[in-house]
């Protein structure tokens, strides 16, 4: 497998470290007391962090060309065939601004 | 109190001799050089302020600073793209200037984080008619002149070991001049590695050179 880095160009998978799912967003967590959040937003977390798809087909992921240019990556990739339809660099990558969305 | 007095040295010390290695009968199909006596620097632009670093380097160095994976060489030395918004600054070391960063601080104060690397890599320079068959043997990068041409570098790893490679004018017998820069403590397991995918095609190690 081949990824294409958008800042490097096409390069072999041994140059890049697979994270994960790369749909999750951070819920909005507001501290009640000690640390600890309403059970919604308890609920919320917890799926964040634990809960995952397991997608047979289509999925978005993150990647990370640290033998590279050691930038974060979304890759759109069919987890049947290994198709990669997309590659984009991540939110706030290199010192290009951080998009109000992506942080929410 | 005993004074302490720190000498440098190269992480390839040990490594070789100047001389002829690998396959003798012909001429060497590869020349190798370690290049010693430079000045690295790490430029990395704050957020929102690569223009403002891109013409801090301009006016610093006198060349452009690269945006995509190039190496700009000018008379100061070269700019190395090395990922985006953030380029290496390679220049020859004059004398005891140890201290790369003082020249550089006020000019990119608050536009950009600073970090000197000067000791922290080794730098290759490999030449040859046949150079260009042995970095293919560890680099899964396409170095054909149509899409490696000269000034074309790349961030990547050879042999499970971070490197940036780039490519310089072409020697004068018309061979291709690439240069490798490691880690140092990878660069003496490179440089093996190195050794035995040019032996076939004979190497010619010159002596050290300053950049």
């Amino acid at each position: 497998m081949r990824i294409a880095c958008p800042f490097c160009g096409e390069r072999e998978n041994g140059e890049f470290t697979y994270l994960g799912d790369a749909k999750p967003q951070r819920p909005a967590m507001v501290a009640l007391d000690a640390g600890v959040g309403a059970s919604g937003e308890q609920e919320a977390f917890y799926d964040y962090v634990y809960l995952r798809d397991n997608v047979a087909g289509e999925m978005s992921e993150y990647w990370y060309h640290g033998g590279g240019c050691r930038s974060w990556l979304v890759v759109q990739r069919n987890t049947m065939t290994h198709e990669i339809s997309s590659v984009k660099a991540a939110a706030g990558t290199g010192a290009a601004a951080v998009k109000a969305s992506a942080r929410s | 109190m005993a004074e302490f007095v720190w000498h440098a040295v190269s992480p390839l010390q040990h490594s070789f001799t100047p001389g002829r290695m690998g396959e003798t009968a012909d001429a060497a199909g590869v020349r190798m050089a370690e290049i010693r006596n430079f000045n690295l620097v790490q430029i990395f632009a704050r957020r929102g302020q690569w223009s403002a670093v891109a013409k801090a380097a301009k006016a610093h160095f006198g060349v452009e600073a690269p945006t995509r994976p190039q190496a700009v060489s000018g008379k100061a030395g070269v700019l190395l793209w090395s990922g985006p918004d953030q380029l290496s600054a390679l220049t020859a070391r004059r004398g005891d200037e140890i201290r790369p960063l003082d020249a550089l601080r006020d000019r990119f104060a608050g536009i950009a984080s600073l970090s000197d690397q000067s000791d922290g890599r080794c730098l290759l320079r490999i030449s040859g008619a046949r150079a260009r068959d042995m970095l293919a043997k560890v680099s899964s990068v396409d170095l054909d002149a149509a899409v490696f041409p000269v000034g074309a570098a790349a961030a990547t790893a050879i042999d499970h070991t971070a490197a940036n490679l780039w490519r310089e004018a072409d020697a004068a017998d018309g061979s291709p001049v690439f240069k490798l820069l490691v880690f140092s403590s990878f660069a003496d397991s490179l440089w093996d590695t190195l050794v035995d995918a040019a032996a076939e095609y004979g190497i010619e190690v010159e002596s050290p050179a300053g950049l």
